[in-house]
Formats: structure tokens, C-alpha cells, sequence
């Protein structure tokens, strides 16, 4: 090879080599503003040196292609605390909506599912004035009225509490067909990775992919593995797979008592997608954990007050001289049959405010001691083993630290996303020298960040203590 | 009267809010403003004792809040210090494998 050629055909090459490199950067920049793109760089290759009279010259450099700046562990990490971030959030919006149930509402005139403490007072406190006049028909009927709110508010709750599970069970088996159509993409993609680019960064085919992972990981829990020639499967966090190569699996819904299970290959999954994480796995565990728990609270309030008042009317005498027997009871209330149920059924059956049974077995319809004995099982453990209303405060107290706890969780979770995706960012987008100033960053954030809650910690400990001191002196 | 001083919920909030969004600057800041809290109080204030007292319980939930996002800071920078050591061997194989140049190829036949 002469040595013009030579150097000719080594400058076309650095020619063609920068080209090729603009082309590639002249793309990042129109799609700056595309969502999921992965910056790329160029490639560089240096070519087989060539010989000039004896000496070894250097032959330029090919663009070989282009490699997108992606990292799979951070993007992974990104996609798993965007799925706890997710779950956290989907809950969490069920559970402030089933705390607002429980709020009493100040600006409203008529009984809410929120007045149920005072409606629980309120029912006691009518037997307590009953007391003072035991034939006072306006007196009885004031019993029957506060018994129809306190009844009324609790199957309010429940219904409603029946209403946003079904609600949610809606929403769950909606995102069934996203889930479906986002893993037969991936699934796709995979094939035309694997077929087009075993060896190397499949650009745009990997960003989109990267892309619907992301979906994915919004709306359920998984994990990924990389498999060969830049493959890859997709799991349940338990390990049920999803997308094995270019292969996907249906998830498929099925109504079992009464609600929506989750099937993967004949498997029942729900229980496992509840704890997996992602929207579903929210809305699974406020479905089927935290509005189970709370109306069965409320059937167990329910059934403690229905029965114990039913049982002690039935033991006194009513304003006719009428005691109560098992062929015809003397019930305030509907009676239940079962502790399951008790809160949505609550209603008030007995419609003669004369059956009231104010006195005791054998007394005179003036003697009040009967109605004594219900006002005073306000103070009893019917409800159990504690009394009706606290029982209600200690359930109404324990929802409101569950939201404040999925609270904090969910705030840290989107703390944690807002930090990987400024280091994703900096990573996928910028040059070493940036991606080392994010680096720095997150290091010199954290070690702030040590020093402040230290510094916070003795400050609140130590007035913390100095304020019980005071308290105490 | 304590009209200068932030509340201590207000510092422990914007720790959570500057520590999400890595801000070095600000966190340093507040690391400032705490240690100014620390060396201005007077402790034999009964006043003042009482007052902090009921900030630091205004502060609980916030401060398990920041609690939380410092974990999982943590747990973000380990993720990162352990992408940074994989990245650094996977550099150096990579310029091991460049200075063995043509020679590698044929040392990775196929024995």
C-alpha cells in the first residue's frame, strides 16, 4: 500500500469514523426529550496498524456502533423501589380513605360513620336519663333514636368499607390486561434483542424494554435475570415466571368467595402479588388485609353491643309488664347470628318504645333498675374484653398509626426513587466526570444528611427528657 | 418568646426534603443551624425546656420519616459503591485484555 493511500484512506476513515460519531450524537440530541431513550456513545475501534517502510504506523480508528450508557444493576434498584414506592402509595390511598371514614366531619349536621364514638356515648348516656323517669315516653324515645344512629353509623362504615373493597377488587383485576400486554412486549423485545443483538447494547430495543420493565415493576412486584445473548426472564418477586426469553405468561383472574384471585399457570398467586409489591400488590394488601381488619373491628363492636343490650332487655320488664322470652325476646337490637356480618346487618328492630325494659324482672314499670344495668354496661368489657368505647378508640387509634406508618414508608420510598433517578440520570446521561460529581454527591448528601439527624437526635433526646423532668418537678 | 428559631419539625422536614433531593448544600446548612440550636439553648429555662419539650414531640413522626429516607440513602450508596467496584474490575480487565492485544485471542483458544 503506498504511503499517500494509506494516509489518505487513514484520514477518510477518522472522516467516516466522525461521522458515523455525529450521527450518533446529532440522535441524543433529538431524543433529549424522549421519554426511556438511553443516551448513546460512539464506539471506537483502532484499526491494525500498517507498515511504512518498516515502521508500524497507526491506521485511524472505525465507529464500530454505538453502546447506550444504561446500567442494569442501577436500573434494577431503580425498579424496585419504584415497586415498594407504588404499593406504599396505592395503599396508602385506601387507608386515608378508610381514615376519613372514621373522622368525624364537623360541618355536617347529620351522623356519619365518623360520629360513632359519641354515638356510642350517646346510646349509654340516653339509658342514663331514662333512669330519672323510667315512663317517659319521650325519654324511650330517645333511646330507640340514638339507637338507630349508633346502628345506622356502624353499617354505614361497613357498607361502605364493602364498597371500597369492591372498588379495589375492580381496580386489581384491571390491571391484569397492563400487566399481560407489558410482559408479551417484553417478551417480544427479547426476540428481537436476542436476534439482532446477542453480543452488544441493543439501543433503542434495550431502552424500550428498560422502559416497560419500569411499567412493569409500577404495577407489580419482580424480579429480572439476565439470561444469554442479552436475554431476559422476568419473575414474580416470588419467583413465578412472568417472561422467560421470548416467551410471556398470562397472568388470568377468578372470582373465589366472593372476590378476585389471581391465577399464573392454574396457581392461585394472589397472596403472593399482595406482598410482592407494586399498585396491585397495594391494592391487594388494603383489599384483603386492611379493610377485612377493620370490619371485622367493627363486627366485633357490633356484636359485643347488640348482644349484651339485647340480652340485658331481654332480663328486665318492659312498660307493659312484659319480660322478655326466647318464643318473643324484648330486642333493641337485630340479633346476630354471628360475630361475621354483625356491622353491615346492625339495625334496630324493636319498633315500640314500650318494650323498653327500664325495670328489673318482677318490678313495677316504675323501677328503673334494668335500665341502670344497660347504662352501666357502658363500663362493661362486652366488647373483647374491653369496654365499647375503648375498644372503638383503640381500633380508630391503631388505623391512624397504620397510615402514619405506610406513611413514612412511602415518603422514604419516593425519596429513595427521586435519589436513584438523579444517579440514573447522571449515569445514562452525562459524561465520567459528572457521573463521578453524582457519586460525590450522594456520598456528601449521606454524610450531611449522618450529621444532621445526630445532631437532631441528641436535641430532641435531650428535650424530650427535660421536658418529662419538668413535668415531673 | 422564640420568634427567630425554627420549629424543630421544619428542620427535621427540609432534612428529609434536601436529603431526597441530594442537597449537599443545604444539608450542611441545617447541620449548622442544629448545632446553633444546640450551643443557644439554655437549658435551666424552664420556659425554654418546656418549649423544646413540645417540639421535639411535635417532631416524632417527621423524624422517623427522615429516619427511614437515611436508610435508604444508605442502602442507595451501597448500591452505588458496589456498581463503582464492578465497574472499576470491569475496566481493568478490559485494559488487561486491550495490552495483551492480538495475543489474547489466540490464549483463549479453545483448550
Amino acid at each position: 500500500m503506498g504511503t499517500i493511500n494509506s494516509a489518505l484512506s487513514l484520514t477518510t476513515g477518522a472522516l467516516d469514523a466522525d461521522q458515523a460519531a455525529l450521527s450518533v450524537i446529532a440522535n441524543n440530541v433529538a431524543n433529549a426529550n424522549t421519554t426511556g431513550y438511553i443516551e448513546e456513545t460512539p464506539d471506537w475501534q483502532e484499526n491494525q496498524p500498517i507498515s511504512v517502510g518498516g515502521i508500524q504506523v497507526g491506521d485511524g480508528v472505525t465507529e464500530t456502533g454505538a453502546t447506550s450508557q444504561r446500567d442494569r444493576v442501577l436500573e434494577e434498584r431503580l425498579d424496585q423501589q419504584q415497586q415498594l414506592a407504588s404499593a406504599s402509595s396505592a395503599r396508602l390511598t385506601a387507608l386515608n380513605s378508610m381514615q376519613a371514614l372514621f373522622t368525624p366531619d364537623s360541618g355536617s349536621s347529620s351522623s356519619t360513620a365518623g360520629d360513632i364514638g359519641s354515638d356510642i356515648t350517646g346510646f349509654f348516656d340516653s339509658f342514663s336519663s331514662l333512669e330519672s323517669d323510667p315512663t317517659d315516653n319521650a325519654l324511650r324515645e330517645q333511646v330507640l333514636s340514638s339507637a338507630s344512629t349508633l346502628a345506622g353509623d356502624i353499617s354505614s362504615a361497613a357498607n361502605s368499607l364493602n364498597a371500597q373493597s369492591a372498588s379495589l377488587d375492580q381496580e386489581s383485576s384491571g390491571i391484569v390486561n397492563q400487566v399481560n400486554s407489558l410482559t408479551g412486549a417484553i417478551g417480544q423485545l427479547n426476540l428481537q434483542i436476542q436476534s439482532t443483538s446477542p453480543d452488544a447494547d441493543a439501543g433503542t430495543l434495550e431502552d424500550q424494554r428498560q422502559q416497560d420493565l419500569s411499567q412493569l415493576s409500577q404495577l407489580i412486584g419482580i424480579n429480572q435475570v439476565s439470561t444469554e445473548n442479552n436475554g431476559l426472564s422476568v419473575t414474580t418477586t416470588s419467583g413465578q415466571l412472568l417472561v422467560s426469553e421470548g416467551q410471556s405468561f398470562q397472568l388470568t383472574t377468578g372470582t373465589v368467595h366472593g372476590i378476585t384471585d389471581f391465577f399464573l399457570g392454574g396457581t392461585d398467586i394472589t397472596s403472593e402479588l399482595a406482598t410482592g409489591g407494586g399498585q396491585l400488590g397495594g391494592y391487594l394488601t388494603a383489599r384483603d388485609v386492611d379493610i377485612p381488619g377493620a370490619l371485622s373491628s367493627l363486627d366485633q363492636l357490633a356484636y359485643g353491643i347488640s348482644t349484651s343490650v339485647n340480652a340485658q332487655n331481654n332480663s328486665g320488664t318492659d312498660l307493659d309488664g312484659v319480660t322478655g322470652t326466647v318464643a318473643n325476646p324484648l330486642h333493641i337490637f337485630n340479633e346476630p347470628a354471628t360475630v361475621a356480618g354483625s356491622a353491615a346487618n346492625m339495625s334496630v328492630s324493636m319498633t315500640d318504645p314500650n318494650q323498653i325494659a327500664a325495670a328489673g324482672a318482677g318490678s313495677g314499670s316504675g323501677d328503673n333498675s334494668n335500665a341502670e344495668a344497660i347504662a352501666g354496661l357502658a363500663g362493661q368489657t362486652i366488647v373483647s374484653g374491653q369496654t365499647p368505647i375503648n375498644y372503638y378508640s383503640n381500633f380508630v387509634s391503631t388505623l391512624g398509626a397504620t397510615v402514619s406508618e405506610v406513611e413514612t414508608e412511602n415518603t422514604a420510598q419516593n425519596a429513595s426513587v427521586t435519589q436513584l433517578q438523579t444517579q440514573s440520570n447522571a449515569q445514562s446521561s452525562v459524561n465520567l466526570n459528572d457521573e463521578a460529581a453524582a457519586m460525590s454527591k450522594l456520598e456528601t448528601s449521606y454524610q450531611a444528611a449522618s450529621q444532621v439527624f445526630t445532631l437532631l437526635n441528641t436535641i430532641m433526646a435531650s428535650a424530650l427528657n427535660l421536658g418529662e423532668e419538668t413535668a415531673v418537678s | 418568646m422564640h420568634p427567630a428559631k425554627p420549629e424543630l419539625k421544619e428542620l427535621v422536614v427540609e432534612a428529609s426534603r434536601a436529603l431526597a433531593r441530594l442537597d449537599a448544600t443545604q444539608l450542611e446548612e441545617l447541620a449548622f443551624s442544629c448545632q446553633a440550636l444546640t450551643r443557644t439553648r439554655n437549658p435551666e429555662d424552664p420556659d425554654e425546656r418546656t418549649h423544646m419539650a413540645r417540639q421535639a414531640r411535635d417532631a416524632v413522626a417527621d423524624m422517623a420519616v427522615f429516619a427511614r429516607v437515611l436508610e435508604a440513602t444508605r442502602a442507595n450508596l451501597n448500591v452505588m459503591n458496589r456498581l463503582r467496584e464492578l465497574r472499576a474490575v470491569q475496566l481493568e480487565y478490559t485494559e488487561r485484555q486491550a495490552r495483551a492485544g492480538g495475543g489474547a485471542e489466540g490464549g483463549h483458544g479453545d483448550h
